[in-house]
């Protein structure tokens, strides 16, 4: 019986490591890849040596930095991506908290357009929405790129379920020290709900570091350009160099991969909620 | 809480701050330019000519920004609706057309000096006029010819042809590549740069159709491809293409590097080749014209322009940015780094690549001398190019050559038909 | 706190967001649909006219749109039953108290941190054609030598399944975490009364695990349904809608359209149609879980 338990963990193990390896080659080819000279990387990218760095040579980033304003598409990024967490942690926030707790004129209507809207992919507006942005002469600016993004009837379905399950003495007792709505959601609703604002948080900053279809149709010059349209046209920047493009894909992901790493804990139990929830 | 608010507004601070650009001085104007970002040596270029230009003198300073290259209409466009295009802009001269009828852009008959405008090449004038209007320049035209060793043909008793009315009937340019496809492995002995994308197909292969006789479009009126474009001239035309096609004749070309690793006996390519073939092969390195299919060798011709547009608040200052361009040592910068045929006799006659005499002076004889035909000059090129494009594909593909063109010709005729003929609507 | 106040209130903290919404969601949905209905052309100096259903009547016409939409329909019935099947052997592996779970976990998830524009550019590389290339070596490996190497985004055949492929790399991640969580949420006490009845393997899984498991399938498959409706970045970055049409897809129709083109009304159109694709998916979907319920 212990043999068998044995053989089957064995087994187990032997199938994890294999599909292990198959998932993480892609991104040991990049990261390796970004380390070597360039003559080799192509040449070698068919062989093991794919995974052996050999001399460890950072010249593929500094040409990175040479050749493109890096800095300006990281900083893009980080901006874009945080300022559309932050004011959607705000306002879809207190959407949610207004339609879980407070009662006002057409609370349930609006709430079942928010379902609705709950199904519309960006893709489904982005036609549209450029048009409409190009009308107005809004391209090519941060604030075309975030503030599509702030409102997200996601967010606030997430914020809503969970409000809904908070208990409502809470609010009672804040109610009764003679609190308005507003201190009583700032002082007693968000302090206890740092699990959904930790998963709203994450899982907003995971979708928006890599959206492409959006800033291709609305930014042209680098100035307002973030990363994943950047690396899409670093790619098709003469001359072809492979090295500089992996060192540029292992800058880009860097961040978001490190935000992962530090709050796995929180970015799996985002990624579970809206699985049970569904 | 309060720290987020805090680093909220740090962080838009922050923003505010790096987009604001560096305070000009009272008087000085500042331009806004787009170019297109495409080969290394071009975009360089560029970049030092704006840069020599703004330290040379104080009252207009250029701000560049760089477009990549394919999505480049598409970004002209959408900016144009939104008046966010830029003083001056560089674009693909087919497109000159679309943008002039739309609205986009302003003459420039009366922006640049006379001296100027009569030292270009007619080539120059010609493509980038648009109803009586001048809306393009361009510092350089584009050339297009066959490369090939002279070895290479020596080897198989080739006539070698130097001046377009000698140029190999496609009769005798089929015979030339079972001939050398003897010499070769795979007998692949022709590029045609299948792996280049988009605009290169319409730019490369319509002048085989006006070689035989046939055309894109009818260029009495502009208003059908019909009888034309899928008319026997052009399908007969194609059908030779497509020949050399399923014959095997013509290497994918994946990597780019056909021609220089000695896999093919002949490319068929543009001015940008010569200083990688002429690195790889010196002086047995020869430039050839395009096969006769009938009623003489033809070629393409057409570059990247310079434009004005019609909102720019200082269209004088953008046109001397375009004169400072076009002074002979620029235009010789520009085509040193990407080997095009300089825009102006004068930087002709200086220059040791297109001189008479010179390696590519070909290029400069079949702009002076008819033999290269500009693309049709209609406000419907985009949909043209698309729709010659699938077509080019299809025959790839195998497809019958009569239905393809068929397609790509009603294709068109839709689109002029869906916008009315493209009528004269916007004040020129 | 008088009732009045209260009301006003709520509609304070819900108005950002429902404004964003209205702005931003609803007004272009709107105005696609409209706009499907004209024959706008973005930059056009002739005027825009009302033509009925010709955007529409022209798309099922257009032999581009048309492998559009077999194209995403053969993702869909391709990548949504292997992407779901690996994701739930991974979980399965990965459901048992096992030392370094959580590296597996990690390493498992990881692609689906990255941004697919990334993803696109790493596989341009990997499906490189020539025996240097990643894969075309690893196929001539594990086939001892009997394969031919293949240009992938190249080749009418290939392009589609090698983007396939690439979404199901970055996708799986997504989907076995949910089912893991899915499957570490069955109780227990249920195993062991099929165990005690003398239940094997194989029956537990298939009259314990799956049932317990289907909304989460359900659910999953749904996201990862709508997902491949959505492919875009992989054929605008790795094959530009070819070879011949052979990878393009709904959205990337819609792209070429509106921005490429600047064919407003006919990039609207499409958009219209996909999302009533979506709609009609999710409505199949909600009734499938719905009749678990009864």
């Amino acid at each position: 019986m212990n043999g068998r338990r044995m053989l089957t963990t064995g087994l187990r193990y032997a199938a994890l490591l294999l599909l292990a390896v198959l998932f993480v080659s892609p991104i040991l080819l990049m990261v390796v890849g970004s380390l070597k000279p360039e003559a080799r990387v192509l040449v070698e990218a068919g062989s093991l040596k794919a995974f052996v760095p050999g001399e460890w040579d950072l010249r593929n980033y500094r040409d990175v930095f040479a050749r493109v304003a890096f800095g300006r598409y990281l900083f893009n990024s980080l901006f874009i991506t945080g300022m559309v967490v932050l004011a959607g942690m705000v306002v879809n926030s207190l959407a949610g908290y207004a339609f879980a707790r407070l009662a006002w004129r057409g609370r349930k209507v609006l709430f079942v357009l928010v379902l609705a809207i709950l199904i519309l992919p960006l893709e489904a507006i982005a036609v549209p929405l450029f048009y409409q942005v190009t009308l107005f002469g809004w391209r090519d600016t941060y604030l075309v790129q975030i503030a599509p993004f702030v409102a997200n009837a996601f967010s606030i379905y997430l914020f809503y379920t969970f409000f809904l399950g908070l208990p409502r003495e809470l609010e009672e007792a804040a109610r009764l020290d003679g609190a308005g709505v507003l201190r009583t959601f700032l002082t007693i609703i968000v302090p206890n709900s740092k699990p959904v604002f930790a998963t709203v948080a994450i899982l907003g900053f995971l979708m928006q570091w890599g959206v492409f279809l959006w800033p291709l149709m609305v930014t042209g010059g680098e100035a307002v350009r973030p990363l994943p349209l950047a690396i899409a046209t670093f790619y098709t920047l003469p001359p072809l160099q492979w090295g500089d493009i992996f060192a540029f894909g292992v800058m880009m992901v860097l961040p978001i991969l490190l935000v992962f790493i530090f709050f796995q804990r929180w970015f799996i139990r985002g990624v579970v909620a809206t699985g049970i929830k569904g | 809480m309060r720290i987020l608010l805090i680093s909220l507004a740090f962080v838009f601070l922050a923003a505010c701050d790096r987009s604001e650009q560096p305070k000009p001085e009272a008087g000085t104007v500042q331009l806004s330019v787009w170019a297109h970002a495409g080969q290394a040596s071009e975009r360089r270029t560029i970049e030092r000519q704006v840069q020599a230009f703004n330290q040379q003198q104080d009252a207009i300073q250029i701000s560049m920004t760089f477009i990549p290259e394919r999505s480049y209409n598409a970004q002209v466009q959408a900016a144009a609706i939104a008046g966010a295009l830029p003083d001056l802009l560089e674009f693909d001269v087919p497109y000159l057309y679309n943008y002039a009828w739309q609205g986009h852009l302003l003459p420039l008959e009366t922006l640049l000096p006379h001296s100027l405008q009569q030292d270009l090449l007619p080539s120059i004038i010609k493509q980038g006029t648009y109803q009586g209007h001048l809306y393009g320049v361009g510092t350089f035209d584009s050339g297009l010819a066959l490369y090939a060793r002279r070895s290479l043909l020596q080897k198989v008793n080739a006539r070698i042809p130097l001046h377009p009315k000698q140029a190999w009937s496609v009769q005798e340019f089929e015979q030339l590549l079972d001939r050398l496809a003897v010499e070769d492995d795979d007998g692949a002995v022709l590029d045609l740069k299948l792996n280049y994308p988009d605009e290169w197909f319409s730019y490369a292969f319509s002048p085989v159709l006006q070689s035989a006789g046939g055309d894109l479009i009818d260029r009495s009126d502009y208003q059908t491809a019909s009888g034309v474009l899928n008319g026997a001239a052009s399908v007969t035309a194609m059908q030779h293409v497509q020949g050399w096609l399923t014959t095997g004749r013509v290497d994918p070309n994946v990597d780019d590097a056909a021609f220089v690793t000695g896999r093919v006996a002949l490319s068929w390519a543009g001015h940008w080749e010569y200083r990688r073939y002429h690195e790889a092969f010196g002086d047995d390195l020869i430039l050839v014209p395009l096969p006769d299919f009938g009623r003489g060798s033809r070629t393409g011709q057409g570059s990247w322009v310079w434009g004005i547009s019609r909102h720019s608040a200082v269209p004088d200052k953008a046109a001397e940015v375009i004169a400072y361009l076009l002074r002979p040592a620029q235009i010789l910068a520009m085509t040193e780094a990407n080997g095009a045929v300089p825009a102006t006799h004068t930087a002709i006659a200086q220059s040791p690549l297109y001189q008479p005499g010179g390696p590519l002076h070909l290029f400069v004889v079949q702009l002076a001398e008819g033999y290269a035909v500009p693309r049709p000059r209609t406000p419907a090129y985009p949909v043209i190019s698309a729709s010659f494009r699938q077509a080019f594909a299809d025959i790839r593909d195998g497809l019958p050559v009569q239905q393809a063109l068929d397609r790509a010709a009603a294709a068109i005729d839709e689109d002029i038909r869906d916008n009315r003929g493209y009528p004269s609507i916007a004040a020129p | 706190m008088p009732q009045r106040a209260l009301i006003s209130a709520g509609l304070l903290f819900a108005l950002p967001a429902l404004a964003g919404l209205l702005i931003f969601v609803a007004v272009p949905f709107l105005l696609s649909i409209g706009l499907s209905f004209t024959n706008l052309r973005l930059g056009s100096p002739l005027a825009p006219e009302f033509v009925g259903l010709t955007q529409f009547v022209r798309l099922f016409a257009d032999d581009a749109f048309t492998r559009a939409l077999l194209n995403n329909l053969l993702f869909t019935i391709v990548v949504v039953p292997v992407q779901t099947l690996l994701a739930l052997g991974l979980a399965l592996l990965l459901n048992q108290p096992l030392r370094g779970l959580a590296l597996f976990r990690t390493l498992f998830f990881m692609p689906v941190v990255f941004p697919l524009a990334l993803v696109s550019v790493v596989w341009i590389l990997i499906y490189a054609p020539g025996p240097d290339g990643m894969l075309n070596s690893f196929l001539h490996l594990i086939t001892l030598g009997h394969w031919v190497p293949r240009d992938f985004l190249h080749d009418p055949w290939l392009a589609l399944p090698a983007i396939m492929l690439t979404s199901i790399w970055q996708g799986a991640g997504f989907q076995m975490v949910i089912l893991l969580a899915g499957l570490q949420s069955i109780p227990e006490e249920l195993y062991e009364a099929a165990r005690i009845d003398g239940a094997g393997r194989w029956q537990r899984f298939w009259f314990i695990t799956l049932p317990q498991l289907r909304n989460t399938l359900i659910f999953v498959m749904l996201v990862t349904t709508i997902l491949t409706f959505r492919l875009f970045e992989q054929v605008q970055i790795m094959t530009r809608g070819g070879p011949r049409h052979a990878t393009t897809t709904i959205m990337y129709e819609a792209v070429q359209a509106a921005f490429s083109r600047q064919q407003v009304a006919k990039g609207a159109a499409i958009t219209v149609i996909f999302f009533l694709i979506v709609l009609l998916v999710t409505l199949l979907q909600r009734r499938l879980a719905r009749q678990e319920r009864l």
